[in-house]
């Protein structure tokens, strides 16, 4: 990587573009669990709605995370715009399905930037995100861990289920 | 129709930059170039180019910290994209 940018910019302008589209899908993941956090608070599952406040603000952290790297590195990174959030679910089963399939989202968007600042011997940006790919193997992790209570406690009143919940 | 229609950008010293149109040449800073690339690519998306081109046909956009504006068609906002992804594409040793 030795462009006519490189003196004003460490990493490669394609994958600032790909760190750029992450920032926006981490906003979009936070906005989804406050959405999320909301329902449970709603209907007083206090483990979840716990869980999911803290997953919204955990998100928001790893969009700040890529957005101080671009502008630490050169580049410039871009407020995104938040749209669509779904605010309606049909159980909390339903909403730690979609939150899982949510995580996993991530990780292919975050395997694509790597694959692509390897491709582009963008090493900075490499080394980097090898930081949010451990953190994903954990968030997915939590979630199938949660599935597995619902699956190990089918039928059981849903506030028993929450209280199962791990919070930390 | 000539396509080249004066649009180019040029790498004047380190942090210094000149984009060049028909009627004036804009000096434009790293960040206000990095903002100009971004517009471009935003405006020359399949869905944005079919949108001009199914409204006015053309497109006014502000660059340098919104100090100018510019008044680009399609074909010009093509050729400025193209300038765009050499200036940031070009290895060194092949940039003129």
């Amino acid at each position: 990587m030795n462009t006519i940018v490189r003196k004003q910019m460490s990493i490669h302008p394609d994958v600032m573009d790909l760190l750029n589209n992450q920032i926006a899908m981490e906003m979009k993941a936070s906005a989804s669990y406050l959405a999320m956090a909301s329902w449970c608070d709603q209907r007083e599952l206090l483990n979840s709605k716990a869980l999911f406040y803290k997953q919204a603000e955990e998100e928001r952290e790893h969009a700040m995370k890529i957005f101080e790297f671009i502008n630490d590195n050169g580049g410039a990174a871009i407020s995104p715009n938040v749209t669509n959030v779904n605010n309606d679910f049909e159980s909390l089963l339903s909403i730690y399905e979609t939150a899982l399939e949510q995580e996993i989202s991530v990780t292919q968007s975050i395997f694509k930037i790597f694959k692509a600042a390897r491709k582009a011997d963008d090493f900075i940006t490499e080394v980097f995100l090898q930081w949010f790919i451990s953190e994903q193997a954990e968030e997915e992790d939590n979630f199938r861990s949660i599935l597995d209570i619902f699956g190990l406690m089918e039928g059981m009143p849903l506030k028993m289920i929450d209280e199962r919940i791990p919070t930390e | 129709m000539d396509t080249n229609i004066g649009y180019q950008i040029k790498h004047l010293t380190f942090c210094k930059y000149a984009l060049k149109t028909p009627n004036k040449t804009i000096a434009l800073s790293f960040p206000q170039m990095l903002e100009l690339r971004r517009k471009i690519n935003e405006l020359t998306s399949y869905s944005s180019l079919t949108n001009i081109v199914n409204n006015d046909n053309f497109v006014l956009l502000f660059v340098a910290d919104k100090e100018h504006l510019i008044f680009l068609e399609i074909p010009q906002l093509l050729v400025l994209k193209e300038e765009i992804d050499l200036l940031f594409h070009t290895p060194v040793s092949l940039f003129v």
